[in-house]
């Protein structure tokens, strides 16, 4: 190609597809292809060349011209498309409306997850309303006996039609005989569910509140394989190592029957307000279950052994959400439901 | 009950200071509560399985001898001299034998009444209890030094001898207080030849009662039943210290160690003279062996103890072994079986320094029920399209009962408590609404939406008759929301979740059920393809803008279990037609659709309606535009073919909904 108008094509393919609006990529149209424009005084000079130099020279201005016109009808509808002002990408998002889930249902859920993770099955929560049966006589509670006064416990007005007494369960343990009598062990299972207490509310009682009931039985299951679950437990639900205590006491389900303390989920041990510069807290009552457990639903106490304990959802939730008052749990304001 | 730490140290002689003792308590014994000055606290409740012997200085002394390894010094063994060979005037008839296992008494005269030494008073007071007299006070000492509860009658007061006998209808008594109580068969008492002279192991007699001019006593130490007195202090609505103890089966053992530490004391405090103690006894309390199995123990613990220490906390506990048989000390008649002997083992073993150890189990899948399943699925999908979760309580009022049209879910009558906590809490709730309808006014001064939910159980009672109690208890989701056209939105999400959860097929007709709490022709019942009711759901009566539903969740797990199947996917596109209508403002968009569906088209895969449209030009007419798609599972359809459709449908239209097609 001849030398100058290939210098003219390159310096002119640079400005095309350089130029930044319109009005630039009009000027360059002008300067090269108007009438007086580089590309047409090229053309135009043909007439003064030789027949050899026009057969050489013509082909080329001429593709020159062509190829130019294309690339400014190319940039000009690429500058057409380009919008004059471009979208502000730093606005905030639009606020996608989502419900939220209620605090105890998230930490029961995490508590499910947890159970699970370690070969537990969740077993669903059964009858509110309990028979004295299987809410005191089938769990070592008996009549007229002392120990039922630790459950304040709301009656139904009428008996069933056999004329048993009926209640509010006190606790998940009815489950304990309820799922005894229908499984063989060996086998593990939690059971989560609300549960009832006749007295006057305040800031940490509620006259219904959750339980999760973790029960585990097999041939020699014990106390140290209990520790071990209810450290594991603690620790993942509030995702820190925790270490547990086990205390004597007394729950007529269980013997040896435990009250179980935890490493502060706060403080780790060292002391706070929190657990009063204990290092401790207090978080369930546990045991072996009794032999005349066993015998209620049916096993043979000789056979089998295993561990029980009961966790309380709200009680869990407080700590870890740091919520001051159980009562909140239960007045349906989303304003504090929706902070979860 | 409330100690004294000066006493427990009297017993248990050692070098353990009363910070020491309270916090070695609650590692190896039970909860106790350091109360400052000389005074400390155990619950009951925390040792009532070891209340014979825990719920008493001795007790509790036997545990701190056997934590800190002291001389334990026991008051009851120490000699008592009689100073008659005979037992004085007095018989004892015991007519109550199951009631009364064990009745005994002594006659004491020469009894100076006066006041108590200054160390017997102190020791009273620590334990929350007010110095009367030195005869009354070595009663009350006694049984929170032994734990057995005593009873002193002035014997002058006492005629014949002493009858275990029931109350009878129409007796009354007056006891030490001043109080009157109607006696009955359910009672047992103390009486004389003429009268009840105290309620047994409850409380005495003001006649009897012992005072200053007292020269003569019937000292009464004796074991009744537990359920019994538990009944009778119920019935009389009147808990003493003595009822208490009897009520967690104190053994009858503890009957002989109370009276002789009481006599002793009546001897060195009250120059009293001692006739010998009549003791009725008949059957013996048996003696408990359990096989020293150390494998079970070690089982039960979960770690390898050596049977020399598992030997030796039980032998500084009071037990006896010979021959691989562990003998119970008769005052712990807690103890039965060789799960509490593996509990005594435990907690001197120090729990504190149990290993964790994980268990051995076989693997098995965790798996979670059906139930549990399917309202984590309704919480995610709800939460996710904006729908916030409330908890409320399971109780209402009985204004609250008649509001929902709850007999959509099959329950008749409500279930009332015997004991409710208030008249706003009185039944168990038989629908989810009433609570849902007030967050969501409650919420309303806070939000100008409301989107809530709910799942939880509601409660019936099925026998309509007099008889007895059938409980119907249902799990429901109830969904509530406060919004204009809040109620299209949630008959929307219901299609949405119901697809969600696997169901293909369900219906929504009206729900003629008069209620107090829908607009009776702006709700609708929610069926499944069996025409079971499985819910509702419509317009609040107390705003136009609120809408609840319900829904039973039993029924609908159910359901999904049944119905999940995969249908193959069409391989030929589907053509839409839009219609639209003008009909007369009484027809219902419901109505329409089932014309459409009446004029049976073929390859119709669905019919939605995409404009509702009322306006005054239309005069009492509104314009309705569906959308009807088109879909063969066999061949790609044909513009002729889709036309041949539309017009069976406009035909019906025309000829059943009197349409003006527009």
């Amino acid at each position: 190609m001849d030398k100058k108008i290939q210098e003219l094509k390159n310096k002119a393919v640079l400005e095309i597809t350089g130029s930044f609006d319109l009005k630039s990529l009009e000027d360059l149209k002008v300067k090269y292809l108007g009438r007086k424009g580089e590309v047409t005084q090229i053309l135009r000079s043909l007439a003064d060349l030789s027949i050899e130099q026009k057969k050489v020279i013509g082909p080329q201005a001429q593709a020159l011209r062509k190829e130019l016109e294309e690339l400014i009808d190319k940039r000009s509808a690429e500058l057409k498309n380009k919008k004059t002002r471009s979208f502000d990408v730093t606005r905030p998002g639009k606020k996608i409306k989502t419900g939220h889930l209620h605090p105890l249902t998230l930490v029961e859920k995490e508590i499910i997850d947890i159970f699970k993770s370690m070969s537990f099955s969740v077993v669903d929560s059964g009858p509110e309303i309990e028979t004295e049966y299987y809410n005191f006589d089938a769990l070592n509670i008996p009549k007229n006996h002392p120990a039922r006064e630790m459950h304040d416990t709301f009656w139904l007005e009428k008996n069933s039609a056999k004329n048993n007494k009926m209640l509010l369960r006190t606790h998940t343990s009815p489950m304990q005989i309820r799922y005894m009598e229908k499984h063989k062990p060996p086998f593990q299972i939690i059971v989560p569910g609300k549960v009832f207490r006749y007295e006057a509310t305040d800031a940490s009682h509620e006259i219904n509140f959750h339980q999760v009931e973790c029960l585990m039985v097999g041939r020699d299951i014990s106390l140290a394989n209990l520790k071990y679950t209810v450290e594991q437990f603690y620790s993942r639900v509030f995702m820190r190592k925790l270490n547990a205590r086990l205390r004597p006491s007394y729950f007529p389900f269980v013997e040896p029957g435990l009250e179980i303390d935890i490493q502060c989920v706060k403080c780790g041990g060292r002391g706070c307000n929190i657990c009063k510069e204990s290092g401790w807290l207090e978080v369930t009552g546990a045991g072996m279950v009794h032999p005349n457990v066993f015998k209620s639903a049916g096993y043979d106490p000789k056979e089998y052994q295993g561990f029980a304990f009961g966790a309380g959802v709200e009680r869990i939730a407080m700590l870890k959400y740091n919520i001051p008052d159980i009562r909140m749990f239960y007045n349906g304001d989303l304003r504090f439901i929706n902070q979860f | 009950m409330k100690y004294s730490y000066s006493l427990i140290k009297k017993i248990a002689p050692g070098k353990y200071t009363k910070e020491e003792l309270v916090k070695a308590l609650n590692t190896y014994s039970f909860e106790a509560v350091d109360f400052g000055g000389d005074v400390f606290e155990v619950a009951n409740t925390s040792i009532a399985h070891r209340f014979s012997s825990g719920a008493s200085h001795l007790g509790v002394a036997r545990e701190a001898a056997a934590i800190f390894d002291t001389k334990y010094i026991d008051p009851t063994l120490k000699r008592l001299n009689f100073d008659y060979k005979d037992k004085g005037i007095f018989k004892v008839n015991i007519k109550e034998k199951v009631l009364c296992p064990r009745y005994s008494a002594t006659y004491v005269t020469d009894v100076k009444v006066g006041p108590s030494p200054e160390w017997l008073k102190d020791v009273l007071e620590a334990c929350g209890l007010r110095s009367i007299n030195n005869v009354v006070d070595i009663m009350n000492y006694v049984m929170l030094e032994v734990g057995q509860p005593l009873h002193a009658f002035d014997a002058d007061k006492v005629k014949g001898g002493i009858i275990v006998r029931r109350g009878k209808n129409g007796e009354e008594i007056e006891t030490i207080d001043g109080n009157k109580f109607k006696l009955s068969e359910d009672i047992l008492v103390i009486a004389d030849e003429d009268k009840p002279l105290a309620i047994a192991g409850i409380k005495g007699g003001k006649y009897s009662e012992v005072s200053l001019k007292t020269t003569r006593l019937l000292v009464e130490s004796a074991n009744f039943d537990g359920v019994g007195i538990y009944k009778s202090a119920q019935k009389l609505n009147l808990r003493t210290d003595a009822s208490v103890s009897f009520s967690h089966d104190l053994s009858p053992e503890l009957v002989e160690f109370g009276m002789k530490r009481a006599l002793v004391l009546l001897k060195e405090l009250c120059d009293a003279k001692i006739y010998k103690t009549e003791d009725i006894y008949p059957k013996k309390q048996p003696k408990t062996v359990i096989k020293f199995d150390l494998e079970k123990i070690e089982r039960i613990i979960g770690i390898k103890i050596k049977k020399a220490e598992a030997q030796k906390i039980l032998l500084k506990l009071g037990f006896t072994i010979s021959r691989n048989m562990i003998s119970v000390p008769p005052l712990r008649n807690d103890i039965e079986i060789i799960e509490d002997i593996a509990e005594e083992v435990a907690r001197f073993k120090n729990l504190n320094e149990l290993p964790a150890i994980a268990p051995k189990i076989s693997m098995s899948a965790g798996v979670e029920e059906d139930l549990v399943i399917i309202k984590e699925k309704i919480r995610k999908y709800l939460s996710a399209v904006g729908y916030s979760e409330v908890y409320n309580y399971s109780f209402v009022s009985e204004e609250k009962l008649e509001l929902a049209p709850h007999e959509v879910f099959g329950i008749k009558n409500p279930i009332k408590l015997a004991n409710p906590l208030s008249v706003d809490f009185a039944y168990l709730r038989n629908s989810l609404a009433p609570y849902l309808e007030k967050n969501l006014n409650d919420n309303l001064r806070f939000f100008d939406q409301v989107r809530l939910f709910e799942i939880g159980k509601i409660f019936g009672n099925d026998s309509a008759d007099e008889g007895g109690l059938k409980v119907s208890e249902k799990t429901i989701l109830g969904i509530g929301i406060y919004n204009k056209d809040g109620f299209l939105e949630i008959k929307g999400v219901i299609d949405g979740l119901l697809a969600s959860l696997g169901l293909v097929d369900w219906f929504m007709p009206d729900l003629n059920l008069e209620n107090n709490l829908l607009e009776s022709q702006e709700a609708l019942r929610i069926e499944l393809g069996d025409h079971s009711v499985v819910g509702y759901l419509g317009i609040l009566k107390s705003g136009k803008n609120g809408a609840v539903l319900e829904l039973d969740l039993e029924k609908i797990s159910k359901a999904v279990m049944e119905e999940k199947e995969y249908e193959p996917l069409s391989k030929f596109p589907s053509v839409d037609r839009d219609v639209s209508v003008l009909v007369s403002s009484r027809i219902k968009v419901g109505d329409v659709l089932e014309i459409i569906q009446k004029a049976d088209p073929e390859h119709v895969n669905d019919v939605d309606l995409m404009d509702f449209y009322e306006d005054d030009k239309f005069g009492d007419k509104k314009s309705l535009t569906f959308r009807i798609v088109f879909q063969a599972d066999d061949h790609t359809l044909t513009d002729a073919e889709v036309d041949r459709e539309m017009e069976k449908i406009v035909k019906f239209l025309k000829d059943e909904a009197e349409a003006e097609i527009r």
